[in-house]
């Protein structure tokens, strides 16, 4: 079945840099599988061109990707997803997630998303990463049809 | 007592200066709803009392403008008195920009915050060229076919034939029967057009991905439109230059397919016009999830200089839509602008180079 390709969206009125929300942004849909491996992702000119940033911007969060072993940046062939293994979790980053959420969590309810919301949030992405984590055990996928 | 000549050159001048008329009246029309006199409104704006009163203001302005060009355009077709066609023809540009700047001056008070939320699919894209490469090849046919036709008709041509006339209808330029001077307007035109279409396949590909709302997906509407225009002026170039590359034959300057020609390009600025505007629907979201029309056009009013030139640094596009008028503009602040500018400039001088060279 075609499929519309995902869509990448950033604020360049928040205080977060271009370049952090351009990774986190990408880095969030191929966690949640919204690619397969072997996807082409748009050339660094296309993608700066569309969301109207220096093509630099969008090379950096690229390089970021492939520095995470996502994506494999080769010249002239633009950006292609990667199979990617999850690595093995450290002890630093686990602890450094919980604080992080903690303050996230905070935040939200300092900013008057009710406790049930937030909760309810939570549970919805946990049921996304339970569908992403069992679909990571079972690579290579079959390549979805465009 | 008004010659032939100048008759002829005054009906010229008169549906100039109508159509430059009629383009001015209709261009704070032609913009994105988010957009009014090259200011980020919000696209409700357009419909107030102010809006209106800002717009009746400039129409009246612009169309005093052009009368008096029209004016001093007529008052040159005088021989001694030609200064005044220089002034006129000046006067048609500037004199319409003016009202534009003040028109612009009274809006920005206006002005509405820009949406700076940005969106992009994640799809490698390629550029098509609207009806291919056929149409695209079209012009180079003509072109092909006319040095063919003269190829096959090379005894015919006199030996010095005549390729400049003077007002008085006279030829005061001559050219001889060789490769260089029967070839030339073929080659400049097979050139001219490769820029053309460089320049149809440049936009295409360094322009914005916009999106419609309800329209179900992301398109380059406008620029498509752009393209079959360009395609047009291709055509007419190589319709008008094989004229002119047949001239030793035919004697005369093939009035009629060129009168034609050009008849049928001004009237494509009407129909073409009125699709253009069409395109320019509001600027909005590309995701499905968002349809809604936004403030602007996905540029900031700073980066505009007087509202008409574009210059962003941090803007990768190359090709950015006209805030006033119809069409696109380059963002001046990328080197590859400037390089374009001077190549399209130099179609000109070409033109007068090899008609002097030939003269």
């Amino acid at each position: 079945m075609r499929r519309d390709p995902p869509v990448l969206r950033i604020d360049l009125a928040s205080p977060r840099p271009a370049v952090e929300q351009i990774a986190s942004g990408l880095r969030a849909l191929l966690v949640a599988g919204d690619f397969v491996p072997g996807d082409q992702l748009p050339t660094v000119r296309q993608l700066a061109r569309d969301i109207g940033v220096h093509h630099n911007t969008v090379a950096e969060a690229y390089r970021a990707l492939a520095g995470e072993e996502w994506l494999d940046l080769r010249r002239g062939r633009g950006a292609t997803v990667l199979v990617r293994r999850r690595p093995r979790p450290s002890a630093r980053a686990e602890q450094s997630f919980g604080q992080r959420l903690g303050e996230l969590v905070a935040a939200a309810i300092a900013d008057g998303v009710p406790p049930d919301a937030v909760l309810s949030q939570m549970r919805e992405l946990a049921k996304k990463l339970g569908c992403v984590n069992r679909a990571m055990r079972c690579e290579p996928r079959t390549r979805r049809t465009r | 007592m008004m010659e032939h000549a100048q008759w002829l050159l005054g009906g010229l001048l008169l549906a100039v200066a109508l159509l430059v008329a009629w383009v001015c009246w209709m261009l704070p029309e032609w913009s994105r709803p988010g957009i009014y006199f090259a200011v980020t409104v919000e696209p409700a704006f357009r419909a107030t009392l102010e809006a209106r009163r800002i717009f009746r203001g400039y129409r009246l302005q612009a169309m005093i403008h052009v009368a008096i060009s029209l004016a001093l355009l007529f008052a040159g077709l005088e021989p001694k008195r030609w200064p005044a066609l220089i002034v006129g023809e000046l006067w048609l540009v500037v004199g319409p920009l003016i009202a534009f700047l003040i028109g612009r001056e009274r809006v920005m008070p206006h002005a509405a915050k820009p949406s700076l939320v940005r969106e992009a699919l994640l799809a490698p894209r390629a550029a098509h060229l609207p009806g291919g490469w056929l149409l695209q090849l079209g012009p180079f046919a003509i072109l092909a076919g006319t040095a063919l036709y003269l190829r096959w008709h090379w005894e015919e041509i006199p030996e010095r034939f005549p390729v400049h006339w003077g007002v008085d209808g006279r030829p005061n330029g001559w050219s001889m029967r060789t490769p260089a001077g029967v070839y030339t307007p073929l080659l400049l035109g097979a050139a001219i057009v490769a820029g053309m279409a460089l320049l149809t396949y440049g936009l295409l590909r360094e322009t914005r991905l916009v999106r419609a709302p309800g329209s179900g997906k992301a398109h380059l509407d406008l620029a498509h439109q752009a393209a079959y225009f360009l395609a047009g002026i291709e055509y007419f170039l190589a319709t008008i230059l094989s004229a002119v590359a047949l001239l030793p034959l035919t004697r005369n300057f093939g009035a009629g397919v060129v009168l034609i020609a050009a008849i049928l390009l001004v009237l494509a600025i009407f129909p073409l016009a009125h699709r253009l505007n069409r395109a320019r629907t509001p600027y909005a979201s590309v995701s499905e999830n968002s349809p809604a029309p936004v403030a602007g056009d996905g540029t900031l009013d700073e980066h505009w200089r007087l509202g008409v030139l574009y210059f962003n640094p941090e803007d990768s596009a190359l090709f950015v839509e006209k805030r006033f008028g119809i069409g696109y503009t380059l963002n001046f602040a990328r080197g590859t602008s400037w390089f374009i500018l001077l190549m399209v400039l130099a179609l000109p001088v070409a033109l007068a180079f090899a008609a002097l060279w030939r003269h």
